[in-house]
């Protein structure tokens, strides 16, 4: 089922299916809040539809629409106690004051905050507030709940805790989520699909994994997750394989879309893909700066010849056999785990 | 502590007594002269101690009348400022920087304008329309001056109205009148409660444009700004020392109050920890 279709900012266009939990992934000013305000029906697009449900939302206000917001301040209503809060959209549809309250308690046990509907907003902690903005917006039964980086506020700790909440709240309830965050781990972890945009123009969408071992574009390689870059020029293409001329020998990866022979390109290997040995193709030689121990593993920092930067990652039990500070080292990685792309 | 400091801080003591006599000494004179016996508002002499003024005051048939005015139209005042100003303090908050202030300095004008000039025009405006002075035309030519009051006030606590609120009521479903009577308004009440209660202050203490669109009713100033000329008596003195004391006990009750929700809501927080 196509669920919905927004085409915003420039030239964005994507289609996010039913009860799937959607990102938007974007540094911040990238646009993404403006696409989630469009299909929430606070803008109205210039160019371009929205559809939801197959349904054009064109002319129809927030309040026809079949969402629901939770905005990064939240907006509980201060002067409410928390169940008038969640009961407020059951309200303005009309339903009489017990139902209301009925409802506001079966939510609120919903979002395990059971005996809190008398509380003020202002006497929850955080993560209670947070979840009385998730029941206030499911009280109206949204086919599609849109949050606006609803997480950014809490501390790091509450934050991990409330994204395997929310996941499991949006397996439970099968509402279609369309989640907008900077933060790429938080996409990462809870999403079924992620978008991933950057000043106003969206780069790719995509599984998780699929952004993360196969990025269309370098903007999507270097924000979503670490990856070493070596600039070059296409030598060959074969078989999918590129292989890029680059000022270390000739190192090749998988070809991405847009590359022709004889053009500047990229080459982008993640720390995790390159590997402490002496043989094989693939090899870049690095003066090792500093080890990072991370706990399950250590990030290798390290200069090359030309002054550019590698990390490679090792894992903590191989940490006997890691280079010595200060030393060469060389390094290698298979050319399935690494992508070429055009430089740009 | 240097001599220089000690002087400076004398001096600022000096200056501190002053400023409190100053401001405090006409109320307690005016006060002192109630419970005196003497036929005019005075202290010196002190012709002896007496209640008799407090009676004399129960007797003044023409100042209770007046008093009783005064009240009406400061109801009435606050009937019509409180509704309109808010709506213009709605519409200034919610307009695009230059027509805002544009439409600032066109309400806050009348703040600017003489009293008497107000008092005159309304009552030529309203004669052409063949109405008098009278306590209806008092009612129009104070609240076209205190409304200015109400919006200022009513738009100070609107700026710091969190929007996305609006923006969440509206996208749970709300009607626009929705939104204003169940977030925006309980948000602007502690502002309504003051600017009303500065409505009724203002009505009852004004003198120069009630004085010209009376007509023949008698609002308490005029009654009193009446009296100077034939014969002012301690009476006076009596309903001002009565009407202090309630504005005192009017506002150490409230903010009694005030202080004892707010502790009952801080002691309801520690018992659930964040």
């Amino acid at each position: 089922m196509a669920f919905g279709q927004t085409r915003a900012v420039t030239d964005v266009s994507f289609t996010v299916e039913g009860g799937e939990f959607f990102s938007i992934l974007g540094p911040s000013g990238c646009g993404k809040t403006t696409i989630l305000r469009i299909v929430a029906g606070f803008l109205e697009p210039t160019e371009g539809t929205v559809l939801i449900g197959g349904r054009d939302m064109k002319g129809l206000g927030p309040d026809q629409r079949p969402t629901a917001m939770i905005f990064q301040s939240l907006a509980l209503f201060p002067l409410m106690p928390v169940w008038e809060n969640i009961a407020f959209g059951l309200e303005a549809r009309g339903v009489a004051k017990t139902e209301r309250r009925k409802k506001a308690n079966d939510l609120l046990k919903l979002v395990a905050l059971e005996g809190f509907g008398d509380r003020m907003p202002g006497e929850l902690s955080g993560g209670q507030r947070q979840r009385v903005a998730i029941a206030r917006a499911l009280a109206v039964e949204p086919q599609v709940l849109l949050l606006d980086e609803p997480l950014s506020a809490l501390d790091l700790k509450l934050r991990q805790h409330m994204r395997a909440e929310l996941r499991a709240l949006q397996k439970r309830t099968g509402v279609t989520f369309i989640y907008i965050t900077h933060d790429q781990s938080e996409a990462l972890a809870m999403s079924d699909r992620v978008a991933v945009m950057s000043e106003g123009v969206l780069q790719q969408v995509g599984a998780p994994r699929e952004l993360y071992d196969n990025p269309a574009t370098p903007f999507v390689a270097r924000f979503v997750g670490e990856t070493n870059a070596i600039t070059g020029r296409v030598a060959a293409i074969e078989n999918g394989i590129a292989t890029v001329e680059s000022a270390f020998g000739p190192l090749s990866g998988r070809a991405g879309d847009g590359l022709s022979a004889g053009a500047a390109a990229r080459l982008y290997v993640r720390p995790e893909a390159l590997q402490h040995k002496t043989r094989g193709e693939n090899r870049l030689m690095a003066t090792i700066e500093r080890i990072d121990f991370e706990g399950a593993f250590a990030l290798a920092h390290g200069t090359l010849e030309d002054g550019s930067r590698l990390t490679a990652s090792i894992a903590s039990t191989e940490l006997g056999e890691a280079p010595e500070i200060g030393t060469r080292a060389s390094f290698a990685f298979q050319s399935a785990n690494a992508v070429v792309l055009p430089d740009g | 502590m240097s001599a220089a400091d000690r002087i400076m801080k004398g001096l600022f003591g000096v200056y501190f007594a002053a400023f409190f006599v100053y401001l405090f000494a006409p109320l307690a004179i005016m006060a002192a002269a109630t419970f005196n016996t003497s036929r005019f508002p005075t202290v010196t002499p002190w012709q002896g101690t007496t209640l008799e003024w407090f009676n004399a005051l129960a007797a003044d048939r023409g100042m209770w009348d007046a008093l009783w005015t005064s009240i009406m139209v400061a109801f009435f005042v606050v009937l019509v400022v409180l509704p309109i100003g808010t709506a213009a303090a709605l519409v200034l908050t919610s307009l695009h920087a230059r027509a805002r202030s544009f439409l600032y300095a066109v309400m806050v004008s009348p703040l600017l304008t003489p009293g008497v000039v107000i008092g005159i025009s309304t009552l030529v405006l309203w004669r052409q329309l063949g109405v008098g002075g009278g306590v209806f035309l008092i009612v129009l030519a104070q609240s076209s001056f205190i409304i200015c009051y109400i919006m200022l006030m009513v738009a100070a606590r609107l700026q710091r109205f969190d929007r996305t609120q609006e923006e969440a009521a509206l996208g749970l479903g709300a009607s626009k009148f929705m939104v204003f009577r169940r977030v925006i308004l309980p948000f602007l009440k502690p502002a309504l409660f003051a600017a009303g209660f500065l409505a009724v202050l203002q009505s009852i203490e004004n003198y120069n444009t009630t004085l010209f669109v009376r007509g023949f009713d008698t609002p308490l100033t005029v009654y009193i700004a009446t009296k100077v000329r034939t014969g002012l008596t301690p009476a006076v003195n009596a309903l001002a020392l009565i009407m202090v004391a309630v504005t005192i006990v009017g506002a150490v009750t409230y903010e009694a109050v005030r202080r004892r929700s707010r502790t009952a809501r801080a002691s309801k927080e520690e018992e659930q920890p964040g």
